[in-house]
């Protein structure tokens, strides 16, 4: 269990990390690359322990959302490039104590409570697909069907949202 | 290996922290967005941990983190549409000046 | 019936009409008392043929009201009659200028009215109120010239006189109407005893102050201060003779102790009268005085117990005074007095007057074939006959004396003087009257006979009396006619030109007392009147300020009550927009405060709804998991 651990700690550090960078670089577009870094390091963690699918899943949906969301701060960001290094944060002093404080009591609630007795053997991946798949189609079907239609809304939505009627584009 | 639990659990609690910071203190909306995301990002990793360490026989934790990821690409999503119409009607997506619905 | 109550009916009715009317007083007067002649005589007649009458009235309980005609009492109302009728017509004549001669007429027939009533009366109610009705009419007739000096006076005092002596008529009254039971004057003559001496005293003592016996006489003196017609009619045959009658008619009664006391009485009054007549220098008072001698005469018959000869007696005299009073009046008129200076030879100017007077004064004296002679004859006869002769027989003797001595110096002071021009207004009117009366005092004296028989009384015989008298009667006359009073009473004069005034006289006896007991009863009474007033004031002062002073308190007490209701209202005005309006606007006030401190809560900043956001996910967090680790 060592190399779990220290691959462990490896990674979350790394997502650690890379989530600062985020927001301390002025560059927008390495911002959103240090996202990816991060959520990719996430994915990674998840590999380490043991959740091949879900893994896989995070590092390849991550790796698309950050790349569009890369075009997208390249579309609306002011400086993209950070070469302005202009400071865009506000209320830093209110947001550094929130996160602080939340980071804080986060810890305690983690470290405080005895989490009962540690699991020791792992269904294979294969097993953990087929058991997914099994519990996706019986017991959770209510609840995909649900999340399939909260999305397809959500689709239509934002699809609404953003495109505007060629009428008034043109005005 | 409860060791391993903790150490999963504290980065989640940072990464928490950190997205909390970001979402509060940024003004671009892009930026916040990505904040959230660090948030959600928090959340899976603590899902994960408990789950490989506590109850991994149960698919049901593996479901809730896949419900989870669906939110967030919905959430990033939605989040989007609205910059963009946002971009459309003012030109930036700053939320400094986004103070239409102040009461 | 009805010709009994026409005799009262008929001046009564004349007497209103002429004061309600005050036209033609004379020709209301003269048809009231023709009326009443009529009824008279014809009463008269019927009573001569024996057919008593008697008129019931009404009155208090078990003593009605009667009037009687009686062959006694028709008499006495045909005199009163026949004199009234004719003094009215003398009065036509003699108040021809008198601008109130509907009052004298009318008050006259009144009188006339009230004497018919008190001859008539058939019970002593009827009496009393008869007796004071001519009372009260003489006063009003005595000072029907009240304007004149002196006149009020005079008929206040006779008014007084006579009614201090009407007490002893009320006392005798109700002891012959409590001893009888009844107030028939018939039935109550049945008494005998000591009630019957004690009435009969106190009766004389009444019929003394109306027929002006000694020692109340001094008012008929006083009396000849009213008009002739008055004194002729009220004061020579009717009023002064109320007393006479009314002794006349009780005399079945009076025990002989009252008829000693009336027979001295009467006999002491016609010698004292006879005095005073003869020392005055008044015509008509000394007329006066000797009506009051004659009554006395009457009273010493009654006294001797013959009382047909005092009422043969009484109507002579009506007849003789009336007429002798009627002239003195036509001589009063010539020299407007009658001051014996003043009508000094008046006579000589109206022989026939002075002949009619002198007729009259013969018949008084007693000189035959007059009246007068007749009716002095039997008193004297009376007197003479009777058991107290002793003293009975001289008083008359001598007042028949005295009668003579005057009249014939009231003849002498008419004839001996200068005759002055007259006037002969209304001598037509006066002349009949008097002619009619001087008949009558001529000529009465055959008609006595006849009325002896109508009463069925007898007269003592009448030989000594008929001398002594005609002896006296022509003494008395020389006497008077040559001899000066002053010589001839000597002594006396003073005394009885005062008119022998004893204590002070009725002045001080009974008028200056009575008037001193009125003016104190009037003191008191305005004392008394004051006292209430100042009691009643007080009472009602008293009340007015205790009623002001609650009705003050009251409307404090309101007022307060109004007050206290104000603040009341004020108070709760107050807490309505201080308290309660304060208390919902402070609250709405601070809820629009705190909504808008609230407000800066909505910044519309993202971040600062993200941060609060996160903020209430952390509270929420933390209830929620505290919650279970503590319970």
């Amino acid at each position: 269990m060592t190399v779990q651990m220290i691959f462990l700690a490896f990674f979350g550090g790394a997502a650690v990390w890379f989530g600062v960078v985020v927001f301390r670089t002025h560059s927008m577009v390495r911002s959103a690359l240090a996202l990816l870094f991060s959520q990719t390091a996430i994915g990674a963690m998840f590999l380490v322990m043991q959740a091949e699918f879900l893994g896989v899943l995070q590092i390849m949906m991550m790796a698309t959302e950050m790349s569009v969301m890369a075009i997208f701060m390249v579309m609306f960001m002011m400086d993209p490039g950070g070469m302005g290094k202009m400071d865009m944060t506000h209320q830093k002093r209110l947001s550094l104590w929130v996160g602080v404080i939340g980071l804080l009591a986060a810890l305690l609630l983690v470290w405080l409570p005895d989490w009962g007795p540690v699991a020791q053997s792992v269904p294979g991946a294969h097993e953990q697909a087929a058991d997914l798949g099994r519990e996706l189609l019986g017991r959770s079907m209510l609840i995909f069907q649900s999340a399939g239609l909260t999305i397809l809304t959500a689709m239509v939505a934002a699809t609404m949202v953003a495109i505007v009627p060629n009428a008034e584009q043109r005005k | 290996m409860i060791l391993e639990l903790m150490i999963a659990l504290s980065v989640g609690t940072g990464l928490f922290g950190i997205g909390l910071y970001g979402a509060l203190s940024q003004t671009n909306l892009v930026m916040i967005i990505m904040g959230v995301e660090l948030i959600l990002a928090a959340a899976l990793v603590n899902l994960v941990a408990f789950w490989r360490y506590l109850h991994p026989d149960e698919p049901a934790g593996q479901m809730f983190v896949l419900i989870v990821m669906a939110v967030m690409a919905v959430e990033m999503a939605v989040g989007f549409a609205i910059a963009i119409a946002r971009f459309r009607v003012r030109g930036s997506v700053e939320m400094e000046e986004a103070r239409e619905l102040k009461g | 019936m009805t010709m009994l109550a026409l005799i009262i009916l008929a001046p009564l009715m004349a007497g209103l009409a002429a004061l309600v009317l005050r036209r033609a007083p004379e020709a209301i007067a003269l048809v009231g008392v023709g009326i009443g002649f009529l009824a008279a005589t014809g009463t008269l007649a019927g009573a001569v043929a024996d057919d008593a009458v008697q008129l019931v009235l009404p009155g208090l309980p078990q003593m009605p009201l009667r009037l009687v005609a009686a062959p006694l009492t028709a008499v006495f109302s045909a005199m009163v009659a026949t004199v009234a009728a004719f003094v009215v017509v003398y009065a036509v004549g003699y108040m021809r200028s008198d601008p109130e001669r509907p009052r004298f007429f009318g008050i006259l027939l009144l009188f006339v009215a009230a004497m018919q009533t008190l001859v008539l009366a058939g019970d002593w109610i009827t009496v009393l109120a008869a007796w004071e009705l001519i009372g009260f009419s003489s006063y009003l007739l005595i000072g029907f010239w009240h304007r004149h000096d002196g006149v009020p006076s005079a008929a206040t005092r006779a008014f007084l006189y006579t009614r201090s002596a009407d007490l002893g008529l009320y006392l005798g009254i109700f002891v012959l109407i409590g001893w009888a039971g009844t107030s028939e004057i018939s039935a109550t003559l049945a008494i005998s005893g000591t009630p019957a001496l004690v009435a009969g005293l106190l009766l004389l003592i009444g019929a003394m102050g109306k027929s002006a016996q000694v020692p109340l006489q001094d008012w008929l003196q006083r009396a000849m201060a009213g008009p002739t017609p008055v004194s002729a009619l009220l004061h020579s045959a009717t009023l002064v003779a109320a007393g006479a009658i009314l002794l006349i008619r009780v005399t079945p009664m009076l025990p002989a102790g009252a008829l000693i006391a009336v027979g001295l009485v009467g006999g002491v009054t016609a010698v004292v009268a006879g005095l005073i007549a003869l020392a005055e220098r008044d015509l008509k008072r000394l007329l006066a005085a000797s009506t009051s001698s004659q009554y006395g005469l009457m009273l010493l018959a009654i006294g001797a117990g013959v009382p047909v000869a005092a009422l043969l007696h009484l109507i002579a005299h009506a007849a003789i005074k009336s007429t002798l009073f009627l002239g003195a009046g036509v001589f009063q008129h010539d020299r407007d007095s009658t001051d014996m200076d003043a009508v000094a030879g008046a006579g000589r100017a109206r022989p026939l007057v002075l002949a009619a007077f002198g007729i009259a004064a013969l018949a008084l004296a007693g000189i035959p074939p007059l009246a007068g002679f007749f009716s002095k004859d039997a008193i004297l006869a009376a007197a003479l006959a009777a058991p107290g002769v002793v003293w009975l027989a001289p008083l008359a003797l001598a007042g028949t004396v005295l009668t003579g001595a005057y009249m014939a110096r009231a003849l002498r002071v008419l004839w001996q003087g200068e005759a002055q021009p007259v006037l002969g207004k209304g001598m037509g009117w006066m002349g009949a009257g008097m002619a009619v009366l001087t008949a009558l005092a001529a000529g009465l004296g055959f008609a006595f006979t006849p009325l002896e028989h109508l009463l069925e009384a007898e007269l003592p015989p009448e030989g000594t009396a008929m001398i002594l008298g005609l002896l006296a009667a022509l003494s008395g006359l020389v006497l008077g006619w040559f001899i000066q009073p002053a010589r001839l009473m000597g002594p006396v004069l003073p005394m009885a030109q005062r008119g022998f005034a004893v204590a002070g006289g009725m002045d001080g006896l009974v008028l200056r007392p009575s008037l001193a007991f009125a003016a104190a009863c009037e003191g008191f009474e305005r004392r008394l009147l004051a006292s209430q007033l100042g009691l009643v004031r007080i009472l009602s002062l008293g009340t007015a300020s205790s009623a002001e002073r609650s009705d003050n308190r009251l409307y404090a007490a309101t007022l307060q009550v109004g007050r206290m209701n104000l603040r009341l209202g004020d108070g709760a005005e107050n807490t309505d927009t201080h308290g309660i309006d304060g208390l919902i606007f402070g609250l709405v006030a601070r809820t629009i405060a705190a909504g808008r401190r609230l407000r800066l809560l909505q910044s519309g900043l993202i971040h600062r709804e993200l941060a609060l956001t996160v903020m209430g996910i952390a509270v929420i967090a933390a209830v929620l998991l505290i919650l279970p680790m503590s319970s």
